[in-house]
């Protein structure tokens, strides 16, 4: 009897219409001699590093690239990569734009980009940024306009615009230095993630702890704008389009549902919640525990223990307003 | 010399691709001709700030417009759809990062753009004519203009085709009934030498010399009496002009209130929800509704008490504030000077 044994390898998702023909699904990405070690994808193009420590683009393509690096950060305008020697960007239309000297040793380790020797690293000019000394970084992640960062005791600490309430202060006001979160004082975290405008984290007990933007329900609490997609389409007012009579009363049908909605939307507007100024506890399904969260622009992912991946936020799929897309395990080793 | 008319419908090899029967799509064959009529004329110009991954998914959705196979084939509408609605959401993305004056003039470009290559989906394949001038406001609020004000022009051909429902008799005198029921607010005892001054028609030389120059504030009467909006504003009128148009919407009382926030909804439903029925408090406030709604302009007058202005006349910005009574706007400076008028129904 054959035993089908733990899939491994890396899966991609979301739209592919930059090299292929656009289609959803997960699909799983064509192996690279000497393994994938690194993933890191950005909007139009995916950048890898293979176990030979090669640089492959899969997706749209840019200026040329050198061909060895051991950690990279794409983005539409520049991709920075850290080099045996050297910290450099660049841009996608126009080749190197800086380069910072490294010393020996500077680069070893894992991938951690986006931090780096010297501080850390953002992907418009100045690339390098300083962290304030003393404060050391376990791992550090960047939004559209602000980054957070886990220390070593399990705090967490964040800067930038603070008006989604991604910073997680309570108030909508800026940071320009990593200021403590101090909601989650007491709680160490073990992971921490960032989305365009939102942050997660992780706690070493396995809760999951979300604060920022939730307009497309990417905090997974209840969400205006995915409430009203589920409103029929025609359902805009009493509104005629000349024709029969059978479209009459279907669209004064509607109109019905309409206000009716409208009034439920009404009633129920203050239980929506578009910015969520302090960090707030979020129960998974069945009370998992998470070993594992990750951000895209408007949505966010995460693995638990036992492997199993939920999603939520922006995606052209249905889902609750408060609800989660549950996809399947995709692997019992965690990555 | 005419070109046979192959079975996908092609007109000529490079112009916007006919629909196979015209009578089918009238929506269509009237807001294509809207367009230029080659590949070449659409022009896609940015700055280096918008990357070239848009760049070529706007230069896609152009191609599938003008393209051999003829739009109005299922499938390459059904592309250039889906691409239409990446190049949005992604371009919506730039318009969220950082305050509103930070954000790049081309990124709210690249959004137009991307709502006229939807619009232009929605209308081949007939979608419902209020939901496709919804994605033409949405190019408005928070694109910049593109193609000569293209927007504008397809939402006119659109509202052609679309009839608003007109109210009911009965419905008119419910919401009378209802206005009446409210009671006028107190009016606070003023002393005389408080008073703001009332002036008949001034003389823009008197009306500089005492008001404009020291900076005091002053009402003028009579100056708007003859303006159209006199006559013809009233609820059925707005519902008919702009009933099915989106606008912002302030909801809630105070801005410096927890519950309050920014809401996109159209003209009808406001006034149904804010005006009329008034569940809670809504406002459209400081909105250019005269630039997204040109046939309300043609309503109203620029007084000529602005020309002793500093700049020039394309410089004056006309911004509208529609409430139901009782709406307040606590005291407060305006960065330029400027007058209100009010239209009272």
């Amino acid at each position: 009897m054959a035993q089908t044994g733990p899939l491994r390898g890396w899966f991609e998702f979301g739209f592919r219409g930059f090299a292929e023909p656009p289609c959803g699904g997960a699909r799983r990405v064509e192996p690279e001699p000497g393994g994938i070690r690194v993933v890191r994808p950005a909007w139009s193009y995916t950048g890898l590093v293979t176990g030979r420590g090669c640089l492959v683009l899969r997706g749209a393509t840019g200026a040329a690239l050198p061909g060895r690096c051991r950690d990279l950060l794409p983005s539409e305008s520049h991709v920075l990569l850290l080099r045996g020697a050297a910290l450099e960007a660049w841009a996608r239309g126009a080749g190197l734009v800086w380069r910072r000297r490294l010393r020996p040793g500077e680069a070893a380790g894992p991938p951690a980009l986006p931090r780096a020797p010297g501080g850390y690293v953002v992907l418009r000019p100045p690339f390098l940024r300083p962290l304030p000394p003393g404060l050391r970084a376990r791992k550090l992640v960047l939004g559209h306009e602000h980054a957070a960062l886990l220390g070593p005791a399990g705090a967490v600490y964040t800067w930038g615009s603070g008006r989604h309430g991604q910073l997680g202060h309570g108030a909508l006001e800026a940071a320009s230095e990593p200021r403590l979160v101090e909601a989650l004082h007491g709680v160490p975290m073990r992971d921490v993630a960032a989305g365009g405008w939102h942050s997660i984290s992780v706690s070493e007990a396995g809760d999951l702890y979300v604060w920022g933007w939730n307009e497309s329900g990417q905090l997974a609490l209840p969400s205006l704008a995915l409430a009203e997609k589920r409103l029929p389409a025609t359902a805009a007012g009493a509104q005629l389009e000349g024709g029969a009579g059978e479209e009459q009363r279907q669209i004064a049908g509607a109109a019905e549902l309409m206000s009716a909605s409208a009034e439920a939307a009404q009633r129920a507007a203050a239980d929506f919640i578009s910015i969520q100024a302090f960090p707030a506890l979020l129960d998974l399904p069945e009370g998992a525990e998470v070993s594992k969260v990750s951000c895209g622009s408007r949505h966010t992912a995460a693995v638990t223990r036992t492997g199993v991946l939920y999603t939520w936020g922006w995606g052209k799929c249905p889902s609750d307003a408060s609800g989660y897309t549950m996809l399947q395990a995709w692997s019992h080793e965690s990555t | 010399m005419s070109q046979p008319s192959s079975p996908g419908g092609l007109a000529t090899s490079s112009s916007v691709a006919a629909n196979q029967d015209p009578s089918e799509n009238a929506v269509w064959e009237d807001i294509r001709v809207l367009l230029p009529n080659t590949k070449e004329e659409l022009k896609l110009d940015f700055s280096e700030k918008v990357e070239q991954s848009v760049i070529s998914l706007l230069q896609q959705a152009r191609a599938l417009l003008y393209g051999a196979e003829g739009f109005c084939s299922g499938n390459t509408r059904e592309t250039c759809f889906q691409v239409s609605e990446i190049i949005i959401d992604y371009s919506w993305e730039k318009l969220n990062i950082g305050t509103w004056r930070d954000v790049d003039k081309d990124w709210r470009r690249v959004y137009s753009y991307g709502c006229l290559f939807k619009v232009l989906c929605m209308c081949s394949k007939q979608d419902a004519i209020a939901d496709i001038i919804q994605v033409c406001d949405m190019g408005l609020l928070m694109g910049a203009t593109i193609l000569d004000n293209i927007l504008v022009k397809i939402i006119n051909v659109l509202q052609r085709h679309l009839m608003c429902g007109k109210r009911s008799a009965e419905e008119d005198t419910e919401s009378c009934r209802k206005k009446v029921r409210n009671d006028p607010p107190a009016i606070p005892v003023i002393k005389s030498e408080e008073a703001v001054p009332h002036l008949h028609c001034p003389s823009l030389e008197h009306f500089r010399e005492n008001y404009m120059i020291p900076e005091k504030p002053v009402i003028l009467e009579g100056i708007a009496d003859h303006w159209s909006c006199m006559k013809k504003w009233s609820l059925d009128y707005l519902h008919q002009i702009a009933g099915c148009r989106t606008v912002p919407v302030e909801v809630g009382s105070q801005y410096t209130d927890e519950e309050w926030s920014q809401r996109l909804m159209t003209v009808s439903d406001f006034i149904d929800q804010y005006i009329v029925n008034k569940n809670g408090t809504g406002y459209l406030a400081q909105h250019q509704l005269f630039e997204q709604i040109p046939e309300l302009k043609q309503d109203i007058c620029i007084p000529d008490y602005c020309s002793l202005g500093e700049g020039e006349e394309d410089d004056i910005t006309i911004n509208a504030w529609f409430g139901p009574e009782g709406t307040i706007s606590p005291l407060h400076q305006d960065p330029q000077q400027n007058f209100l008028v009010q239209v009272r129904n």
